[in-house]
């Protein structure tokens, strides 16, 4: 479904993603952890071409990535991505930002796309939130609505580039809870984060980098009981203490 | 005397009236003109070719670097040398409407280029063409920015339309000149004058300011 | 006639627009002098709790910016006389330019001291500094980089208004333009070197405001966002 096949790419002088060689399949859920500025949110903004990359194939739903030949706004419509910081619209209401792109990209009318957002919004606990806007939302909710609006667009693909980071603690599991089902469901999910119980409930594989390289992947079982590098043991050793 | 002048006042009441229509009906053709024209002007110049940007980059430039009044000058004294026969008023609307659009254009390009990067991005990870992100998302949010700082233009350039008096267009303060060699008292003729542009502009300043504070900047007044 | 644009004219009215740059220039500089001077009383008396010295500073500041300054200048050409004063036109362009640009100025001095984040005030209190040295330690400095760019731009207008001095015979560049204009019926000739020559004072101010801004960013502390 994601096949990184030698990627690299710079910014400047900086080296930031080294010979990446990953394959996701269909269906498959990803977590990619590692400290900061280990390339991870590069890696994962590469896949719907939000970066572009130096050298080496990346290919998507059976699509090149940054292939002149690519319709990449086509591509990008199959895939969704949860941001850090939301970035909700924050001049439309959360059932607008949920329609946007159905009515826009899709062509889907407005009713049936309205009836869908409804839907979705109902399934991350914002039956009553329809009509409210972002500034009137807490941030755990925003990023459920974030989520919903990836949802409508029926993607292929998920991507999660730290959707919990920017959350008070109290907030963090309403939106893993929302991650977890859509994951149960069978998509295929890209994530990155720290939060490890995530990954022990429905990854299939941890993916460890650390300065632009991947250093090494496993199963979670594995990866958290068997670290096989130093840079692992240590980088666990610090997000596991607290 | 009092009195006569006072009468000298009151005779000039339909000059005066016709100045007052005169300033708005430039005002409005031009702030509807140089509105359009701003903002194409202002999402061209943050468009992606380099070339027509730094052309209008430099023709705002020349408009905000000179005066008004020579602007004026410039149009209506040689346009009809390259052979484009014009009278004062639509010299007016053409100067009126060009300093419009500069300053418009630069403040919608500033609403553009301030709407966060990661709303354009959310936009472009769902998929929406160049067209739908500009019109859905960062047209919006810029409108949303623009809107104190565009009233606040509106009424720098009602002002600035009294500048066209200079090529003998009978705006409200043409009137007032044209009066004051009758009535000498200068202070009472440009006062009321002065009392016709405040009617007009007060109250886009107030609304200026409302819009200002409903924008709720991030941090309340100190109290010193 | 554009295309016998005559270059030797402009030449031999050089010395007439060598003199209207130069009186541009002093006269902007004098009027933003009188400007700062204006601005920073108004700005003072608009900051005060007493209603007696804010509402005056309100209701002048609000009289200026809804009137234009032609208005106001004609309002000074015309009325001062009334009242028994009689001054050159020079002098009666700078009041008016003083006079308008001050009020403006207040305005920007004001946004820049209220730009202060809070907490700088509150702290300048816990240490128990007075009013005074609260403003003068603490606010004042910092507003001072926050005013410097508005002011710059505040300056730029006031050269480009100082043209409608040349509406009460003040000679200065406009005027010089003019004068060209209707001696030989150049208009082009007089008009665009009028444009040009204020695209320099624009251009220099501009560079200044850059210079400026560097300097300020490159200060230990970083202005506010």
């Amino acid at each position: 479904m994601i096949e990184f096949r030698g990627v690299n790419k710079w910014f400047g002088a900086l080296h930031v993603l080294k010979d990446i060689t990953l394959s996701i399949e269909p269906r498959e859920v990803v977590v990619i952890c590692g400290p900061s500025g280990s390339g991870k949110s590069t890696l994962i903004r590469c896949v719907n071409g939000l970066e572009t990359t130096k050298d080496g194939d990346l290919i998507v739903d059976g699509q090149r990535v940054g292939d002149p030949a690519t319709n990449m706004t086509d591509l990008r419509a199959e895939i969704g991505f949860v941001f850090q910081s939301f970035n909700l619209y924050p001049h439309k209401t959360a059932l607008e930002n949920v329609t946007l792109a159905p009515i826009h990209v899709r062509k889907i009318a407005r009713s049936t796309a309205e009836a869908a957002g409804r839907e979705l919004l109902a399934r991350v606990g914002l039956a009553d939130k329809f009509n409210a806007y972002p500034s009137e939302l807490s941030g755990g909710q925003q990023q459920r609505v974030a989520i919903a609006r990836c949802l409508c667009m029926r993607p292929k693909i998920m991507l999660f580039d730290e959707p919990t980071s920017a959350l008070d603690p109290e907030m963090i599991s309403e939106v893993l809870d929302v991650m977890v089902s859509v994951a149960e469901e069978g998509m295929t999910m890209m994530v990155v984060t720290h939060e490890m119980g995530f990954a022990r409930k429905v990854a299939q594989r941890v993916v460890f980098m650390d300065a632009g390289g991947i250093v090494e992947s496993g199963t979670p079982e594995d990866f958290f009981s068997h670290p096989k590098t130093d840079r692992s043991r240590a980088f666990l050793s610090k997000i596991l203490r607290h | 005397m009092i009195w006569q002048q006072f009468q000298g006042l009151i005779g000039s009441y339909p000059l005066a009236l016709r100045g007052l229509g005169m300033t708005v009906a430039l005002s409005l053709i031009s702030l509807v003109l140089g509105t359009l024209i701003g903002f194409a002007l202002g999402i061209v110049r943050t468009g992606s070719n380099q070339l027509i940007s730094r052309v209008i980059g430099a023709w705002v430039d020349l408009i905000r670097g000179t005066p008004f009044l020579v602007q004026i000058f410039l149009i209506f004294f040689i346009l009809p040398e390259l052979g484009i026969e014009l009278d004062a008023f639509t010299a007016g609307i053409i100067a009126l409407s060009n300093l419009a659009a500069c300053f418009i254009c630069e403040i919608v390009a500033a609403g553009i280029r301030a709407v966060p990067n990661g709303q354009v991005e959310a936009a472009l990870a769902s998929g929406l063409s160049r067209r739908q992100r500009i019109q859905q998302v960062v047209l919006p949010q810029a409108m949303r920015m623009s809107l104190p700082p565009l009233v606040g233009q509106y009424v720098l350039l009602i002002k600035d339309s009294s500048v066209v008096s200079a090529i003998g267009l009978t705006d409200l303060t043409r009137v007032g000149w044209l009066v004051v060699q009758r009535v000498p008292n200068g202070l009472l003729v440009f006062a009321i004058v002065g009392v016709g542009y405040f009617i007009v502009c007060y109250p886009l300043i107030l609304l200026a300011r409302k819009l200002e504070r409903r924008m709720g900047t991030a941090h309340g007044e100190v109290q010193l | 006639m554009l295309e016998n644009f005559s270059f030797r004219t402009i030449a031999e009215y050089l010395p007439l627009f060598g003199h209207g740059f130069l009186a541009t220039l002093w006269l902007s500089v004098v009027s933003f002098a009188g400007a700062l001077a204006v601005g920073i009383v108004l700005c003072a008396m608009n900051l005060q709790r007493s209603r007696l010295s804010k509402v005056p500073a309100k209701i002048y500041i609000d009289a200026i910016r809804a009137t234009p300054l032609l208005a106001q200048l004609y309002f000074l050409y015309f009325g001062l006389p009334r009242l028994g004063i009689v001054l050159p036109e020079l002098v009666v362009g700078i009041l008016a330019l003083s006079l308008n640009s001050g009020a403006y100025i207040a305005e920007i001095i004001r946004a820049g001291i209220l730009s202060i984040a809070r907490g700088q005030v509150e702290a300048g209190i816990a240490s128990g500094m007075t009013y005074m040295q609260r403003m003068r330690l603490v606010v004042l400095p910092q507003a001072f980089r926050v005013t410097i760019p508005p002011l710059l731009g505040q300056a730029i207008v006031l050269v480009k208004d100082s043209a409608l001095l040349s509406l009460i015979s003040v000679s200065e560049l406009t005027r010089a333009g003019q004068l060209l204009a209707s001696d030989r019926f150049m208009p082009a000739e007089g008009f665009i070197t009028t444009a040009a020559c204020y695209l320099i004072l624009y251009y220099g101010l501009k560079g200044l405001a850059a210079l400026s801004g560097r300097w300020l960013g490159s200060q230990p502390m970083r202005s506010r966002t």
